[in-house]
């Protein structure tokens, strides 16, 4: 399997979250203008600020984003301002979830969670699927998990 | 199996003590009521409780069956739980004071699965407590040869003695026990008589206050060390630690006395840990970690030590002991890092003297700000330090990290039970071109992000790095399982007469008796109706 990349729309999913943040932390600001405490203008730079970095954070994460299904393990590559490349053996798959959140619904995405016994890294979310790459990605992942398992019993 | 009869009125008391001393105090207070009412509610309340406790009592059944130890429990809801043997990760026995003068035990099964412990059995006599810890550990080895009626591993093995503290170490322990915690705690506590005290000292001059600041804090820092010492000592006092077979075995406690097994089979890593005093004097501590769980981190400070303190070669035999790792030879992080730490610790040294400077100019206290800028001095000597204690070592089965250098850790994971390769590289480690790579286990300190890992390491070094952990990771897990089923193969032709049976025992069974014992998590540890 080549080196895969997230679907576009999950830009919009981000780019929402992205403007629920601006206006849920320029709330208090426009509330400080509303009462005259601070300039009209301030809360307008605020969410107008927040809303150009989260923006640019979501499509800097979606230029990103990278996933893969080597040999022996999964490896994702991700992260804007930390980068973390992480690699799951696919011996140490728990069990894989397909889910859709009320958001991705709307966008017509779905995501696919990989869970390991691990403690940090025990749950690996790959957002950015539509639902039937999702499904096909679980059940991929689940055939090519038991057959590692496999090979190493024999 | 039954509890001990002694538990009924001790878990009743236990549940209830508190409700019947506010009753007391409450109602005999109030004008309304007095003293012939308070009893009685008293009374009723504690017969409830004794009626409940007794119920219970008859309930609880635990059984040992050839494979899976059995709880049957409950009095309203009722419940059945199967924990398979060869599940089980550790088995505590623990027994406070009054426990122990009433002569009951608790014991706790754990299991990799859920974060709380799958087998509580409130309370059995301690005989009854230590031959269940015995005859688990019995079970699961015949549970895990394969067809589990062998006659020679029913016997016990012989309990081998590989540690046992000395009153000398016991006191190192409670005296290099200092936890700086404790002086943020107290500081919290202390911080209401701060106005008393500026009362007593109104025309306090500079010179005055700063030594009522300085007695303070010195103060502050030897009651917490007599506390965490004090602690320590009740703690690891008769600390002894044995191997017996497949098992090491601890015992511990002044006060409340623990002990427990831990599966040798079943270790996802040691950490050997020391501070400069422990340095100096030539000790260390090991830290031996299972999955899912720590051994008595019963809220008795979350400690899972299994050496509290020891000569450094010693606790070094003691872990090559369980783990043979060698001797590692660390590869540093390149020179460049060093400018990294110095150009942090700069910034934390501005910081401060940035802060003492606005407390001086606006609170009008003459307080000598710049003094804070000394600190300057001990950047270079600090990042250079860090630069030094950190590294990682590939050894033949273990991946060894050492970070830290005040508190300085050397983690040894085997490769086996490596679940995830992190590699992370942030912002400013990028511009300095090196990367963390994090090697995640189910251990437990991983939860609280303690996991191994190689720390600011060149960028290539670290690529190469976490391919190397993730090959070695494949290659041991194959070298295990041929290893395994080679040896039933044999076991298997020698012991029973159908050999396929016995191979797909094994393929049954490896799953969990060799490298997952971690990820079991979720594969049904623990089976239950309700």
């Amino acid at each position: 399997m080549t080196t895969q990349r997230l679907h576009p729309r999950v830009r919009i999913v981000w780019i929402l979250r992205a403007i629920l943040v601006a206006v849920v932390l320029s709330a208090p600001v426009g509330g400080a203008a509303y009462l005259e405490f601070l300039p009209l203008w301030a809360p307008i730079a605020v969410g107008g600020v927040l809303l150009t970095l989260g923006t640019g954070h979501a499509i800097a994460r979606y230029r990103r984003w990278r996933y893969e299904i080597r040999e022996d393990a999964l490896y994702l590559d991700r992260g804007v301002i930390t980068q973390v490349r992480t690699t799951v053996p696919l011996v140490r798959i728990q069990h894989v979830d397909s889910r859709r959140g009320p958001v991705e619904r709307t966008a017509g995405l779905a995501s696919c969670v990989v869970y390991t016994a691990g403690s940090r890294g025990a749950d690996v979310r790959i957002p950015g699927l539509t639902p039937a790459g999702a499904s096909d990605l679980r059940e991929e992942l689940k055939r090519l998990a038991i057959r590692a398992e496999g090979e190493d019993a024999v | 199996m039954k509890l001990a009869p002694q538990s009924i009125p001790y878990r009743a008391l236990q549940k209830v003590s508190g409700v019947v001393l506010v009753i007391v105090f409450v109602v005999n207070d109030s004008a309304r009521f007095g003293t012939l009412p308070a009893v009685g509610l008293a009374a009723a309340v504690l017969a409830v409780a004794v009626t409940y406790e007794i119920a219970y009592y008859r309930r609880f059944e635990y059984e040992l069956t050839a494979d899976t130890l059995d709880i049957r429990s409950g009095v309203i809801s009722r419940r059945e739980r199967e924990i398979p043997y060869r599940r089980i990760q550790n088995v505590d026995v623990s027994r406070s004071i009054l426990q122990r003068a009433i002569g009951v035990a608790a014991v706790d099964l754990e299991t990799a699965g859920g974060s709380e412990t799958e087998g509580a059995i409130r309370f059995v006599t301690p005989e009854a407590a230590t031959s269940l810890q015995r005859e688990v550990q019995r079970l699961k080895r015949d549970t895990a040869s394969a067809d589990g009626v062998e006659t020679a591993a029913s016997t016990a093995p012989d309990e081998e003695l590989l540690f046992e503290i000395s009153p000398r170490e016991l006191a190192l322990v409670g005296a290099l026990s200092f936890d700086g915690r404790l002086i943020g705690l107290l500081v919290f506590v202390g911080s209401g008589s701060v106005p008393v005290v500026s009362g007593l000292l109104p025309d306090a001059s500079a010179v005055a206050l700063s030594g009522v600041v300085v007695a303070g804090i010195g103060g502050l820092v030897v009651v917490s060390w007599v506390i965490g010492a004090a602690v320590s000592f009740s703690n690891y006092y008769g600390f002894r630690l044995s191997r017996a077979g497949d098992e090491l075995r601890y015992e511990r406690g002044l006060f409340r006395r623990y002990s427990g097994s831990i599966p040798v089979e079943k270790v996802q890593t040691l950490t050997v840990t020391d501070n400069p005093a422990k340095r100096a004097l030539g000790y260390a501590t090991l830290t031996i970690e299972t999955a899912g769980y720590a051994p008595g981190q019963g809220g008795e400070g979350g400690n899972q030590a299994a050496i509290p303190i020891a000569r450094r070669d010693r606790v070094y035999d003691l872990a090559r002991e369980v783990e043979s790792f060698g001797e590692p030879a660390f590869a540093r992080p390149p020179r460049r890092v060093r400018w990294r730490y110095g150009i942090r610790y700069l910034i934390v040294v501005s910081v401060l003297t940035g802060v003492a400077f606005g407390v001086d100019r606006f609170s009008g206290v003459d307080a000598p700000w710049y003094a804070a800028a000394l600190l300057l001095l001990a950047v270079p000597p600090a990042a250079h330090l860090q630069w030094r204690h950190r590294g990682y070592w590939l050894g033949e089965d273990h991946l060894l990290t050492r970070n830290g250098f005040w508190s300085r850790s050397v983690k040894a994971v085997p490769y086996y039970r490596i679940q995830n390769v992190i590699d992370r590289r942030s912002l400013f480690q990028r511009r300095w071109n090196v990367a963390s790579v994090v090697a995640d286990t189910a251990g437990t300190s991983s939860l609280v992000g303690d996991d191994a890992a190689a720390v600011d390491v060149g960028t290539d070094d670290a690529i190469a790095l976490r391919d190397a952990l993730t090959a070695r990771l494949q290659a041991s897990l194959h070298d295990r399982r041929s290893r395994e089923t080679g040896f039933e193969w044999v076991d298997a032709e020698t012991v029973s007469p159908d050999p396929p049976t016995a191979v797909d025992g094994d393929s049954d069974v490896d799953g969990d008796a060799d490298d997952d014992a971690d990820g079991d998590a979720d594969d049904g540890a623990v089976r239950e109706r309700e």
